[in-house]
């Protein structure tokens, strides 16, 4: 038994070692310098101070920009579930190369490298790009809406790009739904709304977990997007971090902002899981 | 009451013809079993009857009504699947109340008759598992407790007992019947095991690649099959070729087999010198010394100690064999010359094919 507890934690040792190396250290360093004093010619000084976390913490500003990142994540990972969920549905009762054609479509945005996709988006939003003309033609605006450098444009873009992170986990959980169970319900009187209702959407929440779980991670801590299409005018705790670390090269000050988003993230998500732990252990067959 | 009328019934996916002109029915109470190996349409059969498919052609009716076009959910049929189909994600209760909540029923009523069916079960007590905590059998049961707690007009039966082991199948196959019996529902039931078809049945359909072999009770499929695929199917069997077959009344016949001259009963309407085949069970054959009543002669080639029987296969000098069952304690080896008394009141004269 020892001998096979040993070759257990040999054949974990390369995973541990990567985590180690990629995230225990950069972390901790993060930390350890988010105490550091301000540097005047270096980007950090030589002593520990509190004055970073106070700084952040007495600032409404700060606050504003913290919620704004959160809410944007929210509602990104909301109208996300959204959309993706039909999406999932129709994937998860395709077969053969209907499947394969769906999961290639669905899985297209994620094909194009980060700046190309922005830079798209910057051009079908403009004044006179695409999306203003098709809504002229079709009546529905008189004048063409400035749609670049909004929070409607930010959230809108980074919807796109995480569908397939919703959908994915989805349809993976409706898959593992066996038809004779909608076909149970039904036979007990169930209409179509209720059989959705009482079985397929309880049955598929542990793809609905880990996909808003996904999504609202990666939409917290988007960058790019939100520097090229949110615009000069807004900030959001990735843009105002980098700015930081890169811009003005205040390393303690960025990486306090950054243990602020990760701990709040962290906690979001925590609480995420703590409220949905029941109605997922139930669903987990 | 409800009775049941299937008419002509057809199912074609895409090139396979699953069902070609299946008819039966079912008289009010009664348990109709539809029999017959994998892909012979038995399930399809059933799917159609709760609403699961939608057949291509023929009707279902039921007490005179069709019901093609009544969707599942509005049938009021109980079903039972193979793999139980229990909601993962409900207690045993909540899966058994599941039904009357959508019928909008008041909580104690509901509580109530949830209660009342599980103790007919035998499953009180189990209340607030979840199906993954329970053992098999009870989740079989949970199954039956959640289609009859709603007093379905119909009961429809999936290969319900696949997935059990052989002792818990029996407890639940009487189980099954008793309940259908005491709450008179008529019920469809659908299996590959013999066995069970037999002892379970008031009616049973044999099935052949889409269509019914032959629709009648266990007694006259096992006794009386119109064909051999029939006779095979429910139960163990000796064919020998019949020859010069004669009419010689409404399903009498004289017969030359196996350089025997003999009169059996056999399916009404053979024409003379019709190419059939003597259907004899190894329980209407018995080991007699030669020469005396012997109706055929031969010699063992195999003999099997069973315990409660000796089971003996006897090749006969015209060709053909003879499997037979004999009492634990004839004296009868390997290579002996036996005599074969048959018992001709439960012989039977079949065509290969039916017509």
């Amino acid at each position: 038994m020892m001998r096979s507890k040993k070759l257990t934690w040999a054949l974990a040792l390369p995973a541990l070692a990567l985590i180690f190396i990629f995230m225990i250290l950069p972390i901790t360093n993060m930390v350890e310098m988010s105490f550091r004093t301000p540097g005047s010619s270096e980007p950090f000084g030589d002593d520990y101070t509190f004055m970073h976390y106070t700084r952040i913490l007495g600032d409404g500003y700060y606050w504003g920009v913290l919620w704004r990142s959160l809410s944007t994540a929210g509602i990104v990972t909301l109208l996300c579930l959204i959309v993706s969920y039909p999406i999932a549905w129709h994937l998860s009762r395709a077969k053969g190369f209907k499947a394969v054609f769906l999961y290639a479509c669905i899985a297209s945005p994620l094909m194009t490298g980060v700046l190309v996709r922005n830079f798209g988006w910057m051009i079908v939003a403009a004044l006179n790009g695409p999306l203003n003309e098709s809504l002229m033609a079709l009546g529905i605006i008189e004048r063409p809406l400035r749609l670049l450098f909004t929070q409607s444009l930010v959230i809108l873009a980074l919807v796109h790009v995480f569908v397939p992170f919703m959908v994915l986990p989805i349809n993976n959980a409706l898959r593992n739904i066996p038809q004779s169970l909608t076909e149970a319900s039904a036979s007990m009187g169930a209409s179509r709304y209720q059989v959705f209702r009482d079985i397929i959407l309880p049955l598929s929440f542990p793809g609905i977990q880990p996909g808003v779980i996904l999504v609202y991670v990666l939409a917290v801590a988007a960058y790019v997007t939100p520097a090229l299409l949110g615009g000069q005018m807004v900030s959001y705790m990735p843009t105002l971090i980098i700015g930081e670390l890169t811009g003005t090269f205040q390393w303690p000050f960025g990486s306090a902002l950054a243990i602020v988003l990760s701990v709040s993230t962290v906690l979001i998500v925590v609480l995420f899981t703590r409220l949905t732990w029941k109605l997922n252990e139930r669903a987990r067959a | 009451m409800t009775t049941v009328e299937v008419k002509n019934l057809r199912k074609s996916y895409n090139d396979f013809l699953a069902l070609d002109g299946v008819s039966l029915t079912a008289e009010s109470g009664q348990l109709v079993t539809l029999l017959g190996p994998s892909g012979c349409g038995k399930s399809t059969t059933l799917r159609c009857l709760a609403g699961f498919h939608e057949p291509n052609g023929g009707d279902i009716l039921v007490d005179g009504e069709s019901i093609l076009n009544v969707p599942s959910n509005r049938r009021k049929f109980g079903v039972v699947f193979q793999n139980y189909a229990l909601f993962p994600h409900m207690t045993v209760a909540e899966n058994i109340g599941y039904g009357l909540r959508l019928q909008k029923c008041s909580k104690s009523e509901i509580e109530t008759r949830v209660f009342d069916v599980m103790k007919l079960v035998r499953l009180t007590g189990l209340e607030d598992r979840l199906p993954r905590e329970i053992s098999g059998g009870q989740q079989q049961r949970v199954a039956l407790a959640r289609a009859l707690v709603l007093k379905p007009r119909l009961l429809l039966l999936d290969e319900p007992l696949a997935n059990l082991d052989a002792r818990l199948r029996d407890e639940v196959r009487w189980l099954i019947r008793d309940l259908q019996q005491q709450s008179g529902i008529t019920a469809f039931y659908v299996t590959h095991d013999q066995s069970e078809a037999m002892a379970m049945s008031d009616m049973v359909a044999v099935m052949k690649a889409g269509r019914v072999a032959q629709f009648a009770t266990p007694r006259e499929i096992y006794q009386k099959p119109t064909e051999r695929y029939v006779a095979d199917f429910t139960g163990e069997a000796n064919f020998l070729t019949a020859n010069s077959v004669k009419p010689i009344g409404e399903g009498r016949y004289a017969v030359h087999v196996a350089g025997a001259d003999i009169e059996v009963d056999g399916v009404p309407g053979l024409p003379d010198s019709a190419a059939a085949e003597l259907l004899l069970r190894p329980e209407s054959l018995s080991l007699v010394t030669t020469g005396e009543a012997a109706t055929f002669e031969g010699e063992v080639i195999k003999c099997a100690f069973l315990g409660a029987s000796l089971h003996c296969e006897i090749a006969l000098p015209e060709g053909g064999r003879l499997k037979l069952t004999a009492p634990p304690n004839h004296a009868v080896s390997v290579g002996d010359r036996v005599g074969v008394a048959i018992d001709l009141s439960h012989v039977w004269l079949m065509p290969e094919v039916a017509p």
